[in-house]
């Protein structure tokens, strides 16, 4: 029960940082990435890659940040004509698209088999108990770190600039900031973090393939900082925690409804999945941590 | 050369799958300004609608597509009601993935009832006909000419009927339309009546070509969306165009790619033509 | 809608009182006086066809052993869970069976990358795994005994549909299929046997999400084939034979049993799939365990996959009774004892259960094959049985 709690810590860890990648530009410049999955599999697949071809993980962690970053620069360049709409379905194919290189091809990726056997870190001397301990503290230091780092920004100047754009853009514009900067500095650093968060899945679970990043986590994302706080770097956190401890809760209501078949329930549970987000976005639109609008320093 | 005259037919007629749902998607976005990814609920939800009045009551095609119009409309409204009508106020976006929750609730809704095995309709199946070395599907041609009377229809409906105008005004600019008598919240009810109902009418022949499970709506969706974006969010000329434009890449495409980047095709077809053309071909229909 | 505040505090409170409650009854199991099965199938997502079906036949064998007054004198209880055909939610969902649950065994794991995801996790808790999935890379991983695999490896399979299409006349052979672990490996084997044989092939890989398939088609109609491979699963097959039929392919079809089951058979109109061949891994044709299965279950034509989980779960409950103890580590030091070997045959776990109590030696004979284990967790052999779909029904060609 105990190891069931780690793990689930641990995955919560990664899911807050994801959520953290997502509340900065969506929570930030209000710019939506429903391709989150994508960059999320650029890192892992970075790492994996490097370090399955002899670089320390340390590298392998690095250029996944890195190459994250380069990957959000590129989108958001070559996405900036587009309205937000547009962005939103555009991201999506290009999580679809990123999915499709992964699968295809081989010689890189190792195609649908994925690349078993990655490197994790410090598990031969710690055994499997201490390692998956460790690394839940591992993750939950990073979490903690770019928390903290997410939180400066977002108290700056820098980071009322930014909801100065999420919140009217030509305004914003008008008052003399260059949009187009905030915009891919924030795309960038948002997709970097979605990348750390691939190299550490990928370090921890060993073993990454196409599968395992299909669009439905990116909906777990917007669940959680939906329900934690739109627009706060701790209301994505906690969100991305309630997240995972309601997806693993929802398995033991079969306890309680003892009727249906396994495979009516598997449905029952994407339904009460689908109604939570519903519920959090009908009840408390803004999360459970209300965005804090820091007023501005006086002259 | 006869090589990609049959990529150019093939296109057409796989683009015709997509043209429908992408006409009522274009139409809720509109209309009511957010893209409404529900949209693959109610194909499916078309497609199994249609499914059970063949089945069970020996429906024809033409039968079928009116039932599976129906059902998917109501639906759509039902869940619009209850789900989406009071997130409106927060925003484009907030509703955008709200609708993303409502359709797993929906196609999850069909799983627990109908679960997750294929069916198909009880319909024959006709081979192609050939001239001159091509080939081309009888069925495929008429799903196309329902497309284009959809089209044609929607069109007819929007410049000459009163609720047609009234959707156009809402379009335009609510506000304005509320000041001239017009109820946005009706032509909000009646929108997303036809879009959901066009979906499900798409569904059904996307079922009559594959086949039909839970998933079915899901797995056209980003070519759905694809379309929609090429032709203009917006205009439903633009939906079909794009529909039958993307069909066409993906085929021409294939000539030169291999097939497992089928689906990359259109994704990188929108990118370019918006690159170019920010609102897409046809351009919005409202600023 | 009345709207009410949820405070930080109602929330968490609310749910922890849930998870006590639901948490409950399993709190009372874990005394120990059941033995604890796990079933890790695809209920939703692309494997959605295959894994409740799965799913209904181990539920079928414990239910019968279970009446029959279980296994160590305890009841054996499953606990099955959604993998979501997807490794990420697979692997949170194997950690509930094996940490919450503490099951023995986990039985019927489908897509390639959720096995391979989930199987570390076994392996290294002692928990034993029995999978269905086909890429090679799979018996490959250190697992130490904790897996088996009762899909015949792609080399063996590859070969058979060569083979066979040889055999059905065919020279020009083309296999398409989606891109899964598998697919090339089963093509250069195919191929291998073929071109022995004076033959020529091609293949195509498509995208499996697709409705329709017609540019495809015509790249294979270009090569003027004898014979086409359908090595896919039943929701892209469904479009690939209606395009073949369109197109006006009149060619031998030769299909895995999965790729073409009952569900695709209700699913399309008689022509489309008519004169198709499947091909399934099969015991010899004197084994009855097949026969028992279709039996207990209530289907006519159970996919490959359903067959496997049938012997999947008689073998385990089996092992545990050889070993004298439930524990994943007793199952595999015990599950060859049992599979293979020179004892009585038996094709169910009631009937080896009985044996084994009285101190007698027993060999199951599967309805998927033999199930006689190599030391990488592979079967060691498998027979094939080869059907044809005549007038809308599968007809019986055939073991070999």
């Amino acid at each position: 029960m105990l190891a069931y709690f780690i793990f689930a810590l641990t995955i919560g860890g990664i899911y807050a940082l994801l959520a953290l990648s997502l509340n900065l530009i969506w929570g930030g410049v209000g710019l939506v990435n429903l391709g989150l999955v994508g960059f999320f599999a650029i890192g892992a697949y970075v790492s994996a890659i490097l370090t399955g071809a002899g670089m320390p993980i340390l590298v392998g962690w690095g250029a996944a940040i890195i190459i994250g970053a380069i990957a959000g620069f590129v989108v958001t360049l070559a996405t900036t004509r587009l309205r937000d709409d547009y962005l939103a379905i555009v991201t999506l194919g290009l999580a679809e698209v990123i999915r499709l290189v992964a699968l295809n091809e081989r010689w890189l990726t190792n195609g649908s088999d994925g690349i078993s056997g990655i490197q994790a870190p410090l598990k031969s001397v710690l055994g499997n108990q201490g390692f998956n301990l460790f690394y839940m503290g591992l993750v939950s230091l990073v979490v903690l770190v770019v928390w903290a780092l997410l939180r400066r920004i977002d108290m700056s100047p820098y980071g009322r600039a930014m909801k100065a754009i999420r919140e009217d853009q030509e305004l914003a514009a008008f008052a003399g900031k260059n949009v187009l900067s905030f915009k891919v500095q924030a795309f960038a650093l948002s997709a970097a973090i979605a990348g750390l968060a691939g190299a550490l899945y990928a370090h921890f679970q060993s073993y990454i393939s196409p599968d395992h990043f299909q669009p439905l986590i990116t909906i777990y994302i917007f669940l959680a900082v939906a329900s934690g706080g739109v627009g706060r770097p701790a209301g994505g956190v906690l969100g991305a925690y309630l997240v995972v401890f309601f997806l693993e809760l929802t398995r033991f209501v079969p306890n309680l409804l003892p009727d249906f078949a396994p495979a009516q329930f598997a449905a029952i549970r994407e339904i009460m999945i689908g109604t939570a987000l519903l519920l959090v976005l009908h009840f408390k639109p803004q999360g459970l941590l209300p965005e804090r609008i820091i007023p501005a320093p006086k002259p | 050369m006869t090589i990609l005259l049959q990529a150019l037919l093939n296109g057409i007629m796989n683009g015709t799958l997509i043209a429908v749902p992408a006409i009522g998607f274009t139409a809720i976005f509109a209309v009511l300004r957010f893209p409404n990814f529900a949209i693959a609920a109610y194909a499916t939800i078309g497609a199994f609608a249609a499914w059970w009045v063949n089945v069970h009551l020996g429906a024809g095609v033409l039968p079928a597509l009116i039932v599976a119009f129906a059902v998917a409309g109501f639906a759509g409204v039902a869940a619009e009601e209850t789900a989406l009508k009071g997130l409106r106020g927060s925003g484009a976006l907030t509703v955008a993935i709200g609708s993303i929750a409502l359709n797993v609730v929906l196609e999850n809704i069909i799983r627990l009832y109908f679960g997750n095995d294929l069916r198909g309709y009880d319909l024959p199946i006709v081979p192609d006909w050939r001239f001159l070395g091509l080939r081309v599907g009888p069925q495929q041609l008429q799903s196309l000419m329902i497309a284009v009377a959809i089209m044609a229809a929607m069109f007819a409906f929007l410049r000459f009927t009163k609720f047609g105008k009234a959707m156009r005004a809402v379009a335009d600019n609510a506000d304005l339309a509320r000041l001239k008598g017009i109820d946005p919240a009706k032509v909000a009810l009646l929108t997303v009546f036809l879009g959901a109902g066009l979906a499900g009418t798409g569904g059904v022949l996307i079922g009559l070509d594959a086949s039909i499970d839970p998933m079915l709506g899901y797995r056209v969706l980003l070519t759905v969306f694809a379309a929609a974006v090429l032709g203009g969010l917006g205009s439903i000329q633009g939906a079909v165009a794009g529909a039958l434009l993307i069909g066409i890449a993906e085929e021409c495409a294939l000539l030169v790619i291999p097939p497992t980047y089928r689906s990359a095709v259109g994704f990188i077809a929108i990118l370019l033509v918006l690159t170019l053309r920010p609102r897409g071909i046809f351009g919005e229909r409202a600023a | 809608m009345t709207k009410y505040a949820i405070n930080r505090r109602n929330f968490l409170g609310a749910s922890s009182a849930l998870v006590g409650l639901a948490l409950m009854p399993s709190a009372a199991r874990a005394e120990g006086d059941t033995i604890k099965l796990g079933t890790l199938t695809p209920l939703t997502g692309a494997g959605g066809p295959y894994g409740p079906v799965m799913t209904q036949t181990a539920k079928a064998v414990i239910d019968e052993v279970n009446a029959a007054g279980g296994v160590l004198g305890k009841q054996i209880e499953l606990i099955s869970e959604d993998d979501q055909t997807n490794p990420e939610a697979g692997v949170r969902a194997a950690r509930k069976l094996i940490d919450v649950d503490q099951v023995s065994a986990i039985i019927g794991t489908w897509a390639s990358s959720v096995t391979t995801a989930v199987a570390p996790l076994c392996w290294e808790s002692g928990t034993f795994l029995a999978t269905v999935s086909g890429a090679d890379a799979i018996t490959a991983l250190p697992h130490q005994g904790y897996l088996v695999r009762t899909q015949p490896n792609t080399t063996l399979q590859g070969r058979k549909f060569g083979e066979f299409a040889l055999e059905k006349g065919a020279k020009r052979v083309y296999f398409v299929s989606p891109q899964t672990p598998f697919a090339e490996s089963q093509y250069t084997n195919m191929a291998k046997a073929v071109e022995a044989g004076g033959g020529e092939t091609d293949s195509l890989v498509y995208d499996d999400k697709k409705p329709s398939y017609r540019s495809e088609v015509d790249e294979i109609m270009r090569f003027k084939p004898d014979a086409v491979v359908l090595g896919g699963y039943a929701p892209d097959t469904t479009v690939m034979l209606k395009e073949l039929y369109r197109a006006g392919f009149e060619g031998i079809k030769i299909a895995f049993a999965y790729a073409v089951n009952q569900q695709v058979l209700d699913g399309v109109q008689k022509e489309v799939v008519e004169g198709c061949y499947t091909i399934a891994p099969s015991s010899n044709e004197n084994a009855t365990a097949y026969k028992r299965l279709v039996d207990l279950i209530g289907v006519e034509k159970p996919d490959p996959y359903t067959v496997q989980v049938y012997d999947q779960t008689n073998l385990i409950i089996m092992a545990m009774a050889a070993a004298g103890d439930s524990t994943g580590t007793a199952i595999k030091d015990a599950i060859r004892t049992i599979s293979q070997g020179d004892g009585t045959t038996v094709d169910n776990a009631v009937d080896g259960l009985k044996l084994i109590a009285e101190g007698k030696a027993v060999n199951y004979e599967g309805a998927s094959g033999p199930c006689d284990f190599t030391d990488t967790g592979d079967i060691s052999n498998s027979s094939f049985r080869y059907e044809q779909v005549l007038d809308g029904k599968f007809s019986f060609i055939n073991i070999a």
